[in-house]
């Protein structure tokens, strides 16, 4: 009764008070309406008030109130009080009363005011409310009170308004936001206030009080949903880290706002907070068993971590490992998870299809899960890793990218060197890189224990620097005395240093041959070694410098090197090899590439002629359309200038060159872009037979034969095939007959435009690069109007949706290169009629 | 790391034939010159100034010269050549004059050796026209001092090298035969003072360190054996190099006792510590086999120079271990 009657009291006051207020003219008046109104608020001991009084201004009256003096921001009498009395009566309203209150008004308020002075003024107010910890105190309260004592919309609207706050602020202010409410400062703050908020809950618990963690926890699950977990979690880890080491409590208090956190926001937490911390052991402490309490979180952990997200560093995923391996509850996931690791490892479907990224990523996953087995638990799992593991290398032996087959390799040697055949471990040969070595490197348990930073010590440490620092003077001092050693004992033989004497091996019995017909000759019937590698190393040259007889007997020894076998292990076999057939192609072009490209779809060949086959017409087209250098010339007469340029020092011939310098340096140049002579113009030798290269290899690919099957298991041939059309494509650019041949090369890679291997659409994307580069722009509008959509929206498709990255790009580029092509033709045209 | 391999500072072509021979005359006043024997019978004087042949003398017609030296007292050119003459010639004030010419009957290929004793008198040692037979003749008045013929078949005279020791006894010399052997023959005794067999195949080369008592022989096959004399003038072999590939033409010691060169058959010439035979460079430079090495003998050691002159008709000089400018 007592308090109805004390209710009616206050709100009869309160409405008094703004009746005073808005109608009131006198200065004194209003000042002491406004502090009678304060006393409410005030809780010290001299106060007029009763507590009760209070309690029930702030349940009800006090948002009133401050939308009342926010409404009357422009009011006269505001403007009349002294800045003191301002900050008082006016400024002291949002700071001292119910934070959540405060805030809310502050934020309505903002959103609806015009920039003005009272913006200003709000947004200073703002800036008080969160420099003087009222955020703390806001959290603190909802720590207290218990959950029920208002409703959740109130909390969804306070929620958004704490976590969105930069985003309000920069929407009002943009230009003129204050520091205080950028990102990069706001979300730390918070993140220490929510720290401090739960530290008072610590205190709170120890001395008996229950407390509630949910709205804490909804505020760190919202903030870090909307991509803020970076720079909150950099701050929040360290700190639980430290204070969860020793004491108990904090642990509880952690696991149980980790539990708190709603199951829509858990996940981003987790990742946040997988990668903050430093190691697993760290990451148990903070969230303790949470995995097994909670669905989401242990999906997010034991699935989406290894296996679907792959952007995170190796530590992250260390310390995801390392956390599930670390306590026997957990263990079980983590057999769990090498289950699945295994499975998508394994998975052809999965190497096929998935990004590289994917896949080197789940294969350190697992490199290191299998490396936190137990052995009892290695055997528990051997026959199913063995399996896994033979399965996987094989689909990842198949795989047309190398890195992919490196991949596998690592892998397997490594399983397999955990596994313990008896001493059966796998072995590849392969050239180890920083990626291979990295995985190597996953394996071997990590035993160095998490570098935990001391409260108080600076990570970087004076003692690390001052020791970096003195160490290249250690190396000095140590490698001086050794300086004065040599020169001692001049008399001895030891003073003269050797040189290289590598070079000195035995020399040959036979000599090279003279005649490209004895080498021919050699090359068909001769038994004998030696005479056989002379004679393939001085075949380049022989074919450059006899170019009537190699012309006549061309296609005799093409068709004797394509066969030719490395019987003699001879070093560079396959160059040399390649050279010759080059210069061949190049020698006697037509004949060449007419039998070349026959042989390429006959019976009988390996796989790796046919390659040899493509490598050599692309070489031998590259060389064509080269611009003919002096590379020959200076090759064959190396040790003649050589010589020369000894010389030169004293000879008179040079009188030329001495007075040209002469000349130059005494002439001022304004620009020095002339005196660079012009490219000297030369004939393209590929243009005119670019067509005896292109043609005949789009004939007869889709008729498979029994040793050759292009469209069906030898898609490596297939998609070199393209690969090298796409380069003499490219090649023929400005060729009159390239319109033709980007035609032709379109209609044929459409048929295989989603082939299954990487490699082969790698091939087709280059080559539809390539007829976009070098189809003159006009002709591909004219010729190809009737594909270029289809074209387009197979590109773009490619683009957003291919597993592959390199596929993405290209398509990217194709995409480029067909809009620049047609928008130029279009602007041309343009120009055209307007010219007309 | 070791330094690459060096290369020769420059060459000398135009000698028309492959260089049998060659000898420095740098310690002069004059510019310093580099004489080449080739096959062709020419044998071109070469100024290493202006790096170009100063003058040509046909000196036997034809015939390949094997052999050419200068006497230090009066600067006279001496040649031998396949026509079996040894001919000296005045090359004073320019010219080319044909002095004296002595018949060695000898038709192998045993290169002359010349001690002079004195300003005006000196010793010339060559392969005579019996198969073993060796003659010392005194020039210039061509007296003949003494005849060698050992007492066992030997086969031909392949290298000889005359000198005479410091301890003032008559001149002694070392001679290298086809069998295999090397012996220390007395002049003034006539008699042999030590034999060995110092190769199974023939002697191709030879050469003596006077000062440290030490020499060196080469053959056909695929090393260098290295001999001493003791205090008794008996030969006695010590350890033998190996080299990578067979055939030695020439071997010649620098000056200062340092280093060994050698011109191999397999186009190279190898350079070792004198010392203790520490291979230290092969310089590659010749298209064929190198047929003779030379060490100039320039006043300042620091210019010496190594020549080395090929089948395939050129001369490579190279600057090698030289010091001050090039200490190892």
């Amino acid at each position: 009764m007592e308090s109805v009657s004390t209710n009616a009291e206050i709100r009869l006051t309160v409405a008094q008070s703004f009746r005073t207020l808005t109608s009131s003219t006198d200065c004194k008046d209003i000042i002491a309406t406004l502090q009678a109104l304060v006393s409410y608020l005030d809780d010290g001991a001299e106060s007029k008030t009763t507590s009760a009084e209070r309690e029930e201004f702030r349940r009800a009256h006090y948002s009133r109130t401050l939308q009342f003096l926010v409404s009357n921001i422009q009011a006269d009498w505001l403007w009349s009080l002294s800045a003191a009395h301002r900050a008082e009566l006016w400024d002291n309203w949002f700071l001292k009363g119910p934070p959540d209150q405060a805030l809310l008004v502050l934020m309505d308020a903002i959103t609806e005011l015009r920039p003005s002075t009272s913006l200003d003024h709000l947004v200073g107010i703002t800036e008080k409310f969160l420099q003087s910890g009222r955020l703390a105190e806001l959290l603190w309260s909802y720590c207290v009170q218990s959950a029920s004592s208002d409703s959740p919309q109130l909390r969804e609207t306070l929620l958004g308004r704490i976590s969105a706050l930069p985003d309000i602020m920069a929407n009002k202010l943009h230009p003129d936001i204050r520091p205080c409410f950028l990102p990069q400062q706001y979300y730390p703050l918070l993140a220490s206030e929510m720290l401090a908020a739960l530290e008072r809950t610590c205190h709170a618990l120890r001395d008996g009080t229950d407390c509630s963690l949910s709205f804490v926890a909804q505020t760190l699950g919202k903030v870090c949903i909307q991509g803020h977990s970076g720079s909150v979690l950099a701050l929040m880890a360290p700190r639980l880290c430290v204070c969860t080491r020793s004491d108990m409590l904090w642990r509880r208090v952690c696991w149980k706002l980790l539990e708190s956190v709603p199951q829509r926001w858990m996940e981003s937490v987790l990742t946040g907070l997988v990668q903050a911390v430093r190691g697993p052991d760290t990451l148990g402490r903070i969230i303790g068993n949470l995995v097994l309490t909670n669905k989401k979180a242990q999906f997010v952990m034991t699935h989406k971590l290894l296996l679907l997200q792959y952007k995170y560093e190796t530590p992250a995923l260390r310390t995801v490992l390392g956390y599930l391996a670390a306590d026997r509850d957990r263990r079980p996931l983590l057999i769990q998870a090498i289950r699945s690791l295994s499975q998508a490892w394994a998975n052809p479907s999965a190497i096929r299809h998935t990004p590289l990224e994917q896949q080197l990523y789940v294969s350190k996953a697992l490199l290191l899960s299998v490396s936190l087995l137990k052995d009892s638990e290695l055997q528990e799992l051997r026959s199913e890793l063995l399996q896994c593991m033979l399965g996987g290398m094989q689909s990842h032996l198949d795989s047309s990218v190398p890195r992919v087959r490196k991949m596998g390799m690592v892998v397997g040697e490594c399983l397999s060197s955990r596994m313990d055949f008896k001493g059966a471990a796998l072995k590849f040969e392969y050239e180890p890189d920083e990626e291979t070595r990295e995985l190597l490197s996953l394996i071997t348990p990590d035993t160095c224990d998490e570098p935990e930073p001391e409260p108080g010590n600076g990570r970087d440490s004076p003692e690390s620097v001052s020791q970096t620092s003195t160490s290249p003077q250690n190396v000095t001092s140590q490698s001086q005395p050794g300086g004065t050693g040599p020169g001692s004992d001049l008399d001895s033989d030891d003073d003269f240093t050797p040189y290289d004497m590598s070079a000195d091996q035995e020399t040959g019995r036979a000599s090279p041959p003279r005649y490209l017909r004895d080498c021919l000759e050699t090359l068909t019937s001769s038994e004998d070694a030696e005479r056989v590698e002379l004679s393939l190393r001085a075949a380049e040259s022989l074919v450059r410098t006899n170019v009537f007889a190699a012309r006549e007997i061309s296609v005799q020894m093409t068709k004797v090197l394509l066969h030719m076998e490395d019987k003699y292990r001879i070093s560079g076999f396959l160059r040399l090899r390649q050279t010759t057939m080059v210069a061949l192609a190049v020698t006697a072009c037509i004949p060449v590439t007419q039998y070349l490209t026959t042989e390429f779809y006959s019976l009988n060949y390996s796989l790796r002629q046919r390659l040899d086959i493509l490598e050599v017409l692309a070489l031998a087209a590259q060389e064509l359309s080269a611009p003919i250098s002096d590379k020959n010339v200076s090759s064959s007469g190396g040790r003649t200038s050589a010589e020369l340029s000894l010389h030169q020092s004293d000879d008179p011939a040079h009188w030329r060159q001495v007075v040209e310098k002469r000349i130059q340096s005494k002439t001022k140049r304004i620009s020095k872009g002339a005196t660079q002579p012009a490219a000297q113009p030369t004939p393209n030798r590929y243009a005119p037979v670019a067509g005896y290269f292109f043609f005949p290899l789009l004939r007869n690919y889709d008729k498979p034969q029994v040793t050759f099957d292009l469209l069906g298991s030898d898609h490596l041939v297939l998609g070199r095939l393209i690969h090298t059309l796409g380069l003499l494509m490219h090649l023929a650019v400005n060729a009159p007959i390239a319109a033709q041949m980007g035609r032709a090369l379109l209609d044929f890679v459409w048929a295989v435009r989603y082939h299954a291997d990487q490699m082969v659409r790698r091939g087709v994307l280059f080559a539809v690069c390539s007829v976009f580069l070098s189809m003159p722009s006009q002709s591909l509008l004219v010729d190809l109007s009737d594909q270029l959509f289809e074209t387009r929206t197979w590109l773009a498709d490619v683009a957003e949706g291919d597993p592959d990255e390199d596929c993405r790009s290209l398509a990217v580029q194709s995409l480029v290169l067909l809009d620049k092509s047609l928008k130029k033709q279009l602007e041309d045209q343009q120009a055209l009629s307007l010219e007309s | 790391m070791s330094r690459p391999a060096p290369n020769p500072i420059y060459t000398l072509r135009g000698a028309g034939g492959a260089l049998n021979t060659l000898h420095f005359r740098c310690n002069g006043q004059d510019s310093p010159l580099l004489f080449s024997g080739s096959e062709n019978g020419a044998v071109h004087i070469w100024n290493l100034n202006s790096r170009r042949p100063v003058k040509v003398v046909e000196a036997h017609t034809g015939s390949s010269v094997i052999w050419v030296s200068t006497l230090q007292s009066t600067g006279s050119l001496l040649s031998q050549g396949r026509d079996l003459q040894v001919c000296l010639w005045d090359l004073r004030d320019g010219g080319c004059e044909l002095l004296d010419s002595v018949w060695t009957g000898s038709v192998g290929f045993c290169q002359c050796s010349l001690l002079e004793t004195s300003s005006t008198n000196h010793l010339l040692a060559f392969a005579g026209q019996q198969t073993e037979e060796i003659k010392i003749i005194e020039l210039p008045s061509k007296n003949p001092v003494c005849t060698l013929i050992p007492e066992a078949k030997l086969g031909m005279v392949m290298c000889i090298k005359l000198w005479k020791p410091e301890s003032g006894v008559g001149p002694l010399l070392l001679a290298g035969y086809e069998d295999g052997s090397l012996l220390l023959w007395d002049v003034t005794q006539r008699s042999v003072l030590s034999q060995v067999k110092a190769h199974p195949e023939p002697v191709m080369c030879l050469t003596f360190d006077p000062k440290r008592l030490r020499g060196i022989s080469g053959s056909s096959e695929k090393k260098l054996s290295s001999w001493m004399l003791d205090s008794q003038n008996n030969i006695q072999l010590q350890d033998s190099v190996v080299l990578v590939n067979p055939g030695v033409s020439q071997i010649c010691i620098r000056e200062d006792g340092r280093l060994l060169a050698s011109a191999g058959w397999d186009h190279r010439v190898r350079i070792f510590g004198w010392k203790k035979l520490r291979p230290l460079a092969v310089l590659q430079y010749h298209t064929d086999m190198v047929l003779s090495v030379a060490f100039s003998d320039h006043l300042d050691p620091r210019q010496t120079l190594l020549a080395a002159g090929s089948k395939d008709q050129r001369i490579s000089l190279w600057s090698i271990y030289n010091e001050g400018s090039d200490t190892g």
